[in-house]
């Protein structure tokens, strides 16, 4: 595949700098964002009246919220192949990878904690870049391609795991592990002002990678390119974006963020080990898809994959608290899936019957 | 008329044709294969024993990677394909150990259930025009969590033994479920190959567009394409059933990828418009080869992730180098035969025999 390598014009001004106004908005209450933030604290609410447990700092909400962390770094992850209309079906293994490294790094090279985040950083990097290289270079649909690539390391992150450990986990923990896993904001203050017990320190990292995709898509130059390259990859190749290098460029990112939700899962958990992201898949899309983020690439919404995995997390919570059993969750989770969608196409043909009556 | 040398020339070429195909290559591994997995066993492998193992559980993956096949080929994907088949094994085994059921009408049920869902699948993409990953993906969840309901944590074993018995009979070292199987493959291709039906399947899958000013309901193609795999399904459901010594909650939970492995390795675009029943067939043998010599030399499991993970991709990757020097030679004789365009989404092995009656 050849690409342009000049870039264009310098008369095209970085994009977006002043963004026209659209002649015709669509009403305020489609912003999906909006009803997913009402339908959040809605159901909080509810659950909070139905089952007082429910809003226990330590007990519930500090553990929702850290697993809520993680899972909002996987739907990024998601949502950066999205964006240009790719999928990742590897999330999971990519974070299984990653957090191999991390553990190995701790377990055998006895690195400092920071190090071995780094470690593990770099092989999600490494392998999401292959994954980019091997789909550009052969123009095979992404999905085929993840999907082999998640066989291959579901094969291999195990043989390793057996090769390199006596029980199938690394357990030896640098210090700082634990303080990071069952801290909260609590356990910093300055002065006499304390922050929440409900949000884990875990949770730095997922604001971390909140804010760095935020200002990527928004204020970048490259974040449109991406954009650009997921809504029409034949415009975007004509004015001389090379879209092949963006596209690696999301693979890289996306193999980045899984493995730092492994790593997160890990630090969670306690133990590094292959079993970490099993259960990624399914979140990835839901927080993504919920969120406003559309799989045919192009748009993307940061905020709303946070809020497209919290809503999925106080859903799980609550069900569950409330006595459903843990395994028929997934039927409602499905439901919810579902209706949300059906809701949200519903809504958009009304909105769009609206305005264009109004004209 | 045509006069024997004509003929001769004909199936020549069509025999030509055959030896470059992805089927043609797949035969050829899966008999090395085999022949090279006799021979490390020192024969052990090729006595009626180690064959009817070897094709009662080979049933379960030709039969999932067809009904993969089929919803591919209008262009959708079925996420749902393990936990439906988990759910519809779970409900015949219930159905028929609970409440008593026959065998029959146990299997009858479980049979139309996931033709049934299925069809609702279909109809709700339709209906909605979610994009169908993410609506299979909504079943999926919805049904693993129906499958738990279901059997919840047990396992259902004390169902018919004469389903059992007829799970395990293999007249001439030939499991009746695998002939199952290779049935419901015959007739998937009579009907895409020779059915207008499956014409209307293919062309709705190939160009929705031209398929739509061709006045074939595109709509209609999807429905019917995942009540086909639901019924496919159902039909897997019910060889794993019989050759299952119990169901539980784990049933279908490895079946999602297997089903995407075979036809993609049996050379089936992800596009649309192309199936290769054969070829499926094959791949999903191939697969069943790894497994076998996994067992034979005694590896870690995830050696079979790993191998099949390989051998997708490197049949992806060559598939695309095979093209490009196709293209490359095309192009440096002149062009004097028409090539093919650079991004023909449809394998040699997916045009019907020519003189085919519609």
């Amino acid at each position: 595949m050849t690409m342009p390598v000049l870039p264009p014009g310098t008369d095209t001004g970085p994009a977006g700098a002043t963004p026209p106004r659209p002649v015709h908005r669509l009403p305020f209450w489609v912003n999906q964002r909006l009803g997913l933030l009402v339908l959040v604290i809605g159901l909080s609410a509810l659950f909070g009246v139905l089952q007082p447990a429910f809003l226990d700092a330590r007990l519930v909400l500090f553990p929702l919220v850290r697993d809520v962390s993680t899972l909002t770094v996987v739907a990024l992850a998601q949502m950066v192949v999205l964006s240009v209309g790719h999928m990742n079906l590897a999330v999971g293994r990519m974070a299984a990878f990653g957090a191999l490294f991390a553990g190995f790094g701790y377990d055998r090279l006895d690195l400092p904690l920071p190090l071995g985040l780094l470690l593990c950083l770099l092989a999600g990097a490494a392998i999401g870049a292959l994954t980019g290289w091997i789909i550009t270079r052969t123009g095979v649909s992404s999905f085929v391609v993840t999907l082999a690539m998640d066989f291959a390391l579901l094969g291999l992150v195990s043989l390793l795991y057996s090769a390199l450990t006596e029980n199938a986990a690394f357990t030896s923990r640098p210090s700082g592990l634990a303080e990071l896993r069952s801290y909260s904001l609590a356990d910093i203050c300055v002065g006499p002002v304390c922050g929440s017990p409900v949000i884990p320190q875990l949770a730095q990292f997922t604001v971390l990678a909140l804010v760095g995709l935020g200002f990527l898509y928004a204020r970048t130059r490259i974040g449109r390119e991406l954009l650009l390259t997921g809504a029409n990859p034949a415009a975007a190749e004509l004015s001389g974006i090379p879209t092949g290098r963006r596209l690696i460029l999301a693979h890289t990112l996306s193999g980045l963020l899984a493995a730092l939700a492994g790593f997160m899962a890990a630090v969670g958990t306690g133990t590094f080990r292959a079993s970490i992201g099993d259960d990624f898949m399914l979140p990835s899309f839901l927080g993504s898809v919920l969120g406003g983020t559309l799989l045919t690439g192009g748009v993307v919404s940061v905020l709303g994959a946070l809020l497209g995995t919290s809503l999925v997390g106080v859903i799980r919570k609550g069900l569950d608290l409330l006595g459903v059993g843990l395994e028929s969750l997934n039927i409602y989770l499905g439901c919810v899936l579902l209706l949300a969608l059906s809701a949200d196409r519903v809504r958009t043909v009304v909105a769009h019957r609206k305005v264009v009556r109004s004209t | 008329m045509n006069t024997i040398r004509d003929r001769r020339e004909r199936g020549a070429a069509v025999l030509r044709r055959f030896s470059r195909s992805t089927t043609m290559t797949l035969l050829c591994v899966v008999l090395t294969g085999y022949l090279a997995l006799g021979v490390a066993s020192s024969g052990a492998f090729l006595e009626g024993p180690s064959i009817r193992t070897f094709l009662r559980y080979l049933a379960t993956p030709v039969l999932i990677g067809l009904a993969q096949m089929v919803a591919l080929c209008v262009g959708q994907l079925n996420l749902a394909v393990g936990a439906l088949g988990g759910f519809t094994a779970c409900l015949m085994g219930v159905l028929m150990a609970d409440q008593g059921v026959p065998a029959g009408v146990a299997v009858a049920a479980g049979v139309l259930a996931a033709t049934a869902i299925g069809l609702v699948t279909g109809l709700c993409i339709v209906a909605t025009k979610i994009n169908g990953f993410i609506v299979t993906l909504g079943t999926m969840t919805i049904l693993q969590g129906a499958q738990y309901w279901l059997v919840g944590t047990r396992t259902v074993d004390g169902y018919s033994a004469g389903l059992k018995d007829l799970g395990r009979a293999a007249p001439l070292n030939v499991p009746l479920v695998f002939v199952t199987a290779l049935a419901a493959a015959a007739l998937l291709a009579a009907f895409l190959y020779r059915g207008t039906a499956g014409r209307r399947l293919l062309a709705a899958g190939g160009n929705p567009l031209a398929a739509r000013l061709s006045g074939i309901s595109t709509d209609r193609q999807i429905v019917l394409a995942h009540t086909l795999s639901g019924l496919l399904i159902g039909v897997a459901a019910l060889t794993a059933t019989a050759s299952l010594p119990g169901v539980n909650r784990s049933v279908g939970g490895d079946w999602l990828l297997p089903s995407f492995a075979a036809p993609i390795i049996g050379g089936v675009a992800l596009t649309g418009g192309s199936v290769a029943v054969l070829g499926t067939v094959l791949a999903a043998f191939v697969m069943r080869l790894i497994d076998a010599a996994r067992a034979q030399f005694s590896l870690d499991p995830s050696w079979v992730n790993f191998l099949i993970g390989v051998v997708v991709l490197g049949t992806v990757v060559g598939g695309r180098i095979h093209q490009t020097h196709l293209e490359k030679r095309g192009g440096s004789r002149g062009r004097v035969p028409p090539a093919p365009p650079p991004n023909d989404p449809r394998p040699t092995a997916v045009l019907p025999h020519p003189g085919g009656s519609g």
